[in-house]
């Protein structure tokens, strides 16, 4: 037989015991606002937003200026290794279909004026797939569990040299 | 007479259902965020997150950090992606923004809510990066995709905030 010996009967302390609600103690860390007040954010929220703005614009442009250079080519990793570049199809020019191996089984890529896409692979999520096609300097397609990276470096022509009217 | 067992007090108890009950909602808001539609590859908006920010307001940071590791386990087996790669991803990501947020809350003066989840958006998805480069892609052309997701973490990590904020100042805190 089990015995349970109950806490003393007055377990809450007299002076936070109220009638109907319970008693809330105030968090001066937390002050009670409404949202609008809430969203402007405090002095130091504030700077932390403007330091991670400006680092996150500078790795952009330095990201851009890394990649954007020299003719618009794929390149197709697996895992560590680089397996393949390859030039974007310019308009007219015919599409490209090839299939490379990574951790899970072979995963099917197209190039065509569109970009490059990857038209089927082993993994369960699809998201590679579903992706769709890409063709601007800087982009890529990952597929984390068949271990596949493409991406696009140099800048990409227009679709079209020029528009006729 | 059986073994005397003496039952734990009345404020232990109600942590622990406090706990339990936040896990329920970070499981139940992790399980939700991977059946959106895809916002762009590795993007949520981070809501399950914010289930570990006010557990660490709440109960603390061991609460915290529990809670950010039951949610991730027990959210993969509803999504069925217990020990892949997402869970990895997950798991690093949720602990890192854990970490992170309990540092910034407790070490930076001034900071509200919002700057902590902000700052916690921010270490989750650093920590997604660098996971997947290490374990999964090894090339570090991978982080040139960082910026424009860190842009979107920068504005949900704000509005989770603000969010905490509205919620945490309406939760009981109990009396010490």
């Amino acid at each position: 037989m089990t015995t349970f010996i109950l806490p003393p009967i007055s377990v809450v302390p007299p002076a936070a015991a109220t009638i109907g609600r319970m008693a809330v103690s105030v968090n001066p860390r937390i002050p009670r606002q409404g949202m609008s007040t809430l969203l402007k954010g405090s002095v130091t929220d504030r700077i932390l937003l403007l330091v991670s703005l400006l680092g996150i614009t500078a790795a952009w442009f330095t990201v851009q200026a890394l990649v954007a250079s020299g003719p618009a080519v794929a390149e197709i990793y697996h895992g560590k290794r680089l397996l393949a570049t390859y030039p974007l199809p310019k308009a007219g020019e015919t599409p490209k279909t090839f299939q490379i191996d990574g951790e899970l089984g072979p995963s099917e890529i197209l190039l065509d004026e569109d970009g490059v896409r990857i038209t089927s692979s082993p993994c369960s999520a699809q998201r590679c797939v579903y992706s769709g096609a890409h063709r601007h300097a800087g982009d890529m397609i990952a597929c984390v569990p068949n271990r596949i990276l493409i991406t696009i470096r140099g800048s990409a022509k227009r679709r079209f040299d020029a528009i006729v009217e | 007479m059986g073994p005397v067992i003496l039952r734990p007090p009345l404020a232990e108890l109600q942590q622990k259902a406090n706990w339990l009950a936040l896990l329920l909602l970070a499981i139940g808001l992790h399980v939700f965020e991977a059946a959106l539609p895809s916002l762009g590859p590795w993007f949520k908006p981070g809501l399950a997150n914010l289930v570990t920010l006010l557990a660490l307001l709440w109960l603390g940071p061991r609460a915290a950090v529990l809670l950010s590791i039951g949610r991730v386990v027990i959210g993969s087996f509803f999504i069925g992606t217990l020990f892949t790669p997402t869970f990895v991803i997950s798991m690093a990501g949720g602990l890192a923004a854990a970490a992170v947020m309990i540092a910034a809350w407790r070490f930076i003066p001034g900071i509200s809510l919002i700057g902590v989840s902000l700052l916690g958006a921010i270490a989750h998805m650093v920590a997604q990066f660098v996971t997947v480069e290490t374990l999964f892609i090894q090339q570090s052309v991978l982080y040139f995709a960082l910026p424009p997701l860190l842009l979107l973490s920068t504005t949900t990590g704000w509005l989770n905030g603000a969010l905490a904020g509205y919620i945490a100042a309406r939760l009981e805190f109990p009396d010490e």
